[in-house]
């Protein structure tokens, strides 16, 4: 089931962000380089769209509330840690959702990941030229560039379970 | 259409996608370019190299709970639906890009280092954006890092160019 839904809508995403050329980190570089705010308002109405849809559809559905949010009183905003955490098994380092806000070591390295990982994550992206949405819409659109950018994206998965994931975990224990 | 509007209907959609259709677990993960290209790649790649060696008989997969037995397909209908756009309203076109970072060769190690860094963090901006809408804390710090990122990474634009 989930198979067929992710497809579909991906099928929408990627049709409709190749007519608006949909991008998140091609918004931040447009406002901060020529004050373009057009595709800056795409990552606040996704924003907006998922904080909409999470309030809405909570009531009706029992996987939603298992989500350790600040409304199920497990993890209450600025004085619980209300993190959900990597999705990788093998990582051990994330705050337990409902841990107190504090110094941890554990908490510490998953400030620090977070730190690195978005640092570089924003200056490679705007060096690629886009999100990695970005990328798969140029490339379906025949950028070569984009291609071999996909091809080392799958990669780069595979370098990072094999080797970088196992290395990381082992230092933060 | 505005990129708002799309913004809205997928952010929406994430959601709905989470409630309904079983996208779980983990949390926030009705979509993600990152970390669904990466159950893809490691669903196919384990069985024809177990790279992560074999857990009870089988294959050991990693990755996220739900892509165990079938793999999540967002980034494949993301490229259907944007090939099908631009055939639809003739923009397909072969073409490279010559200028500096974005030839070929450099998008490819950047490609890498992108998705290190986004696995590194939990994904790529779209699932760092779906997080922060669900008040994920450490989520609103990467997403203010990327800011960072982006600034820092337009200077160095601005002054190679």
């Amino acid at each position: 089931m989930h198979l067929w839904a992710t497809f579909i809508l991906g099928l929408i995403f990627g049709w409709l962000g190749q007519r608006v050329r949909f991008c998140t980190i091609g918004g931040m570089r447009d406002y901060y380089l020529i004050r373009d705010t057009r595709l800056l308002k795409g990552l606040f109405g996704f924003l907006a769209g998922a904080f909409l849809g999470f309030l809405v559809l909570r009531p009706f559905s029992e996987a939603l509330k298992t989500f350790p949010w600040f409304l199920n009183g497990k993890a209450l905003f600025l004085s619980k840690w209300s993190s959900m955490g990597l999705q990788a098994q093998f990582n051990p380092l994330l705050p337990v959702p409902g841990d107190p806000i504090s110094f941890s070591p554990k908490v510490v390295a998953h400030l620090l990941l977070a730190v690195i990982g978005g640092f570089g994550l924003g200056f490679l992206g705007v060096l690629a030229g886009g999100c990695p949405f970005r990328q798969h819409v140029m490339a379906a659109e025949g950028s070569i560039s984009a291609m071999a950018y996909l091809l080392g994206f799958a990669i780069g998965a595979l370098i990072f379970h094999k080797f970088i994931g196992p290395f990381v975990s082992s230092i933060f224990g | 259409m505005s990129p708002f509007w799309v913004g809205l209907i997928v952010g929406f959609g994430a959601a709905l996608l989470q409630a309904f259709f079983k996208v779980l677990p983990p949390p926030a993960y009705g979509v993600c370019i990152a970390c669904h290209v990466r159950d893809v790649v490691n669903w196919v790649f384990i069985r024809i190299w177990p790279i992560y060696g074999v857990l009870e008989g089988v294959p050991k997969f990693v990755g996220a709970d739900v892509s165990k037995v079938l793999p999540v397909l967002t980034p494949i209908g993301i490229l259907v639906g944007a090939f099908l756009s631009a055939l639809v309203h003739r923009e397909l076109r072969l073409r490279s890009m010559r200028f500096g970072p974005q030839r070929p060769l450099s998008e490819f190690f950047i490609g890498m280092g992108v998705m290190i860094s986004a696995l590194l963090m939990g994904g790529c901006p779209l699932r760092t954006a779906l997080k922060s809408a669900y008040l994920d804390f450490t989520a609103m710090i990467a997403l203010g890092m990327i800011l960072i990122g982006v600034i820092v990474g337009s200077e160095v634009l601005k002054r190679s160019a």
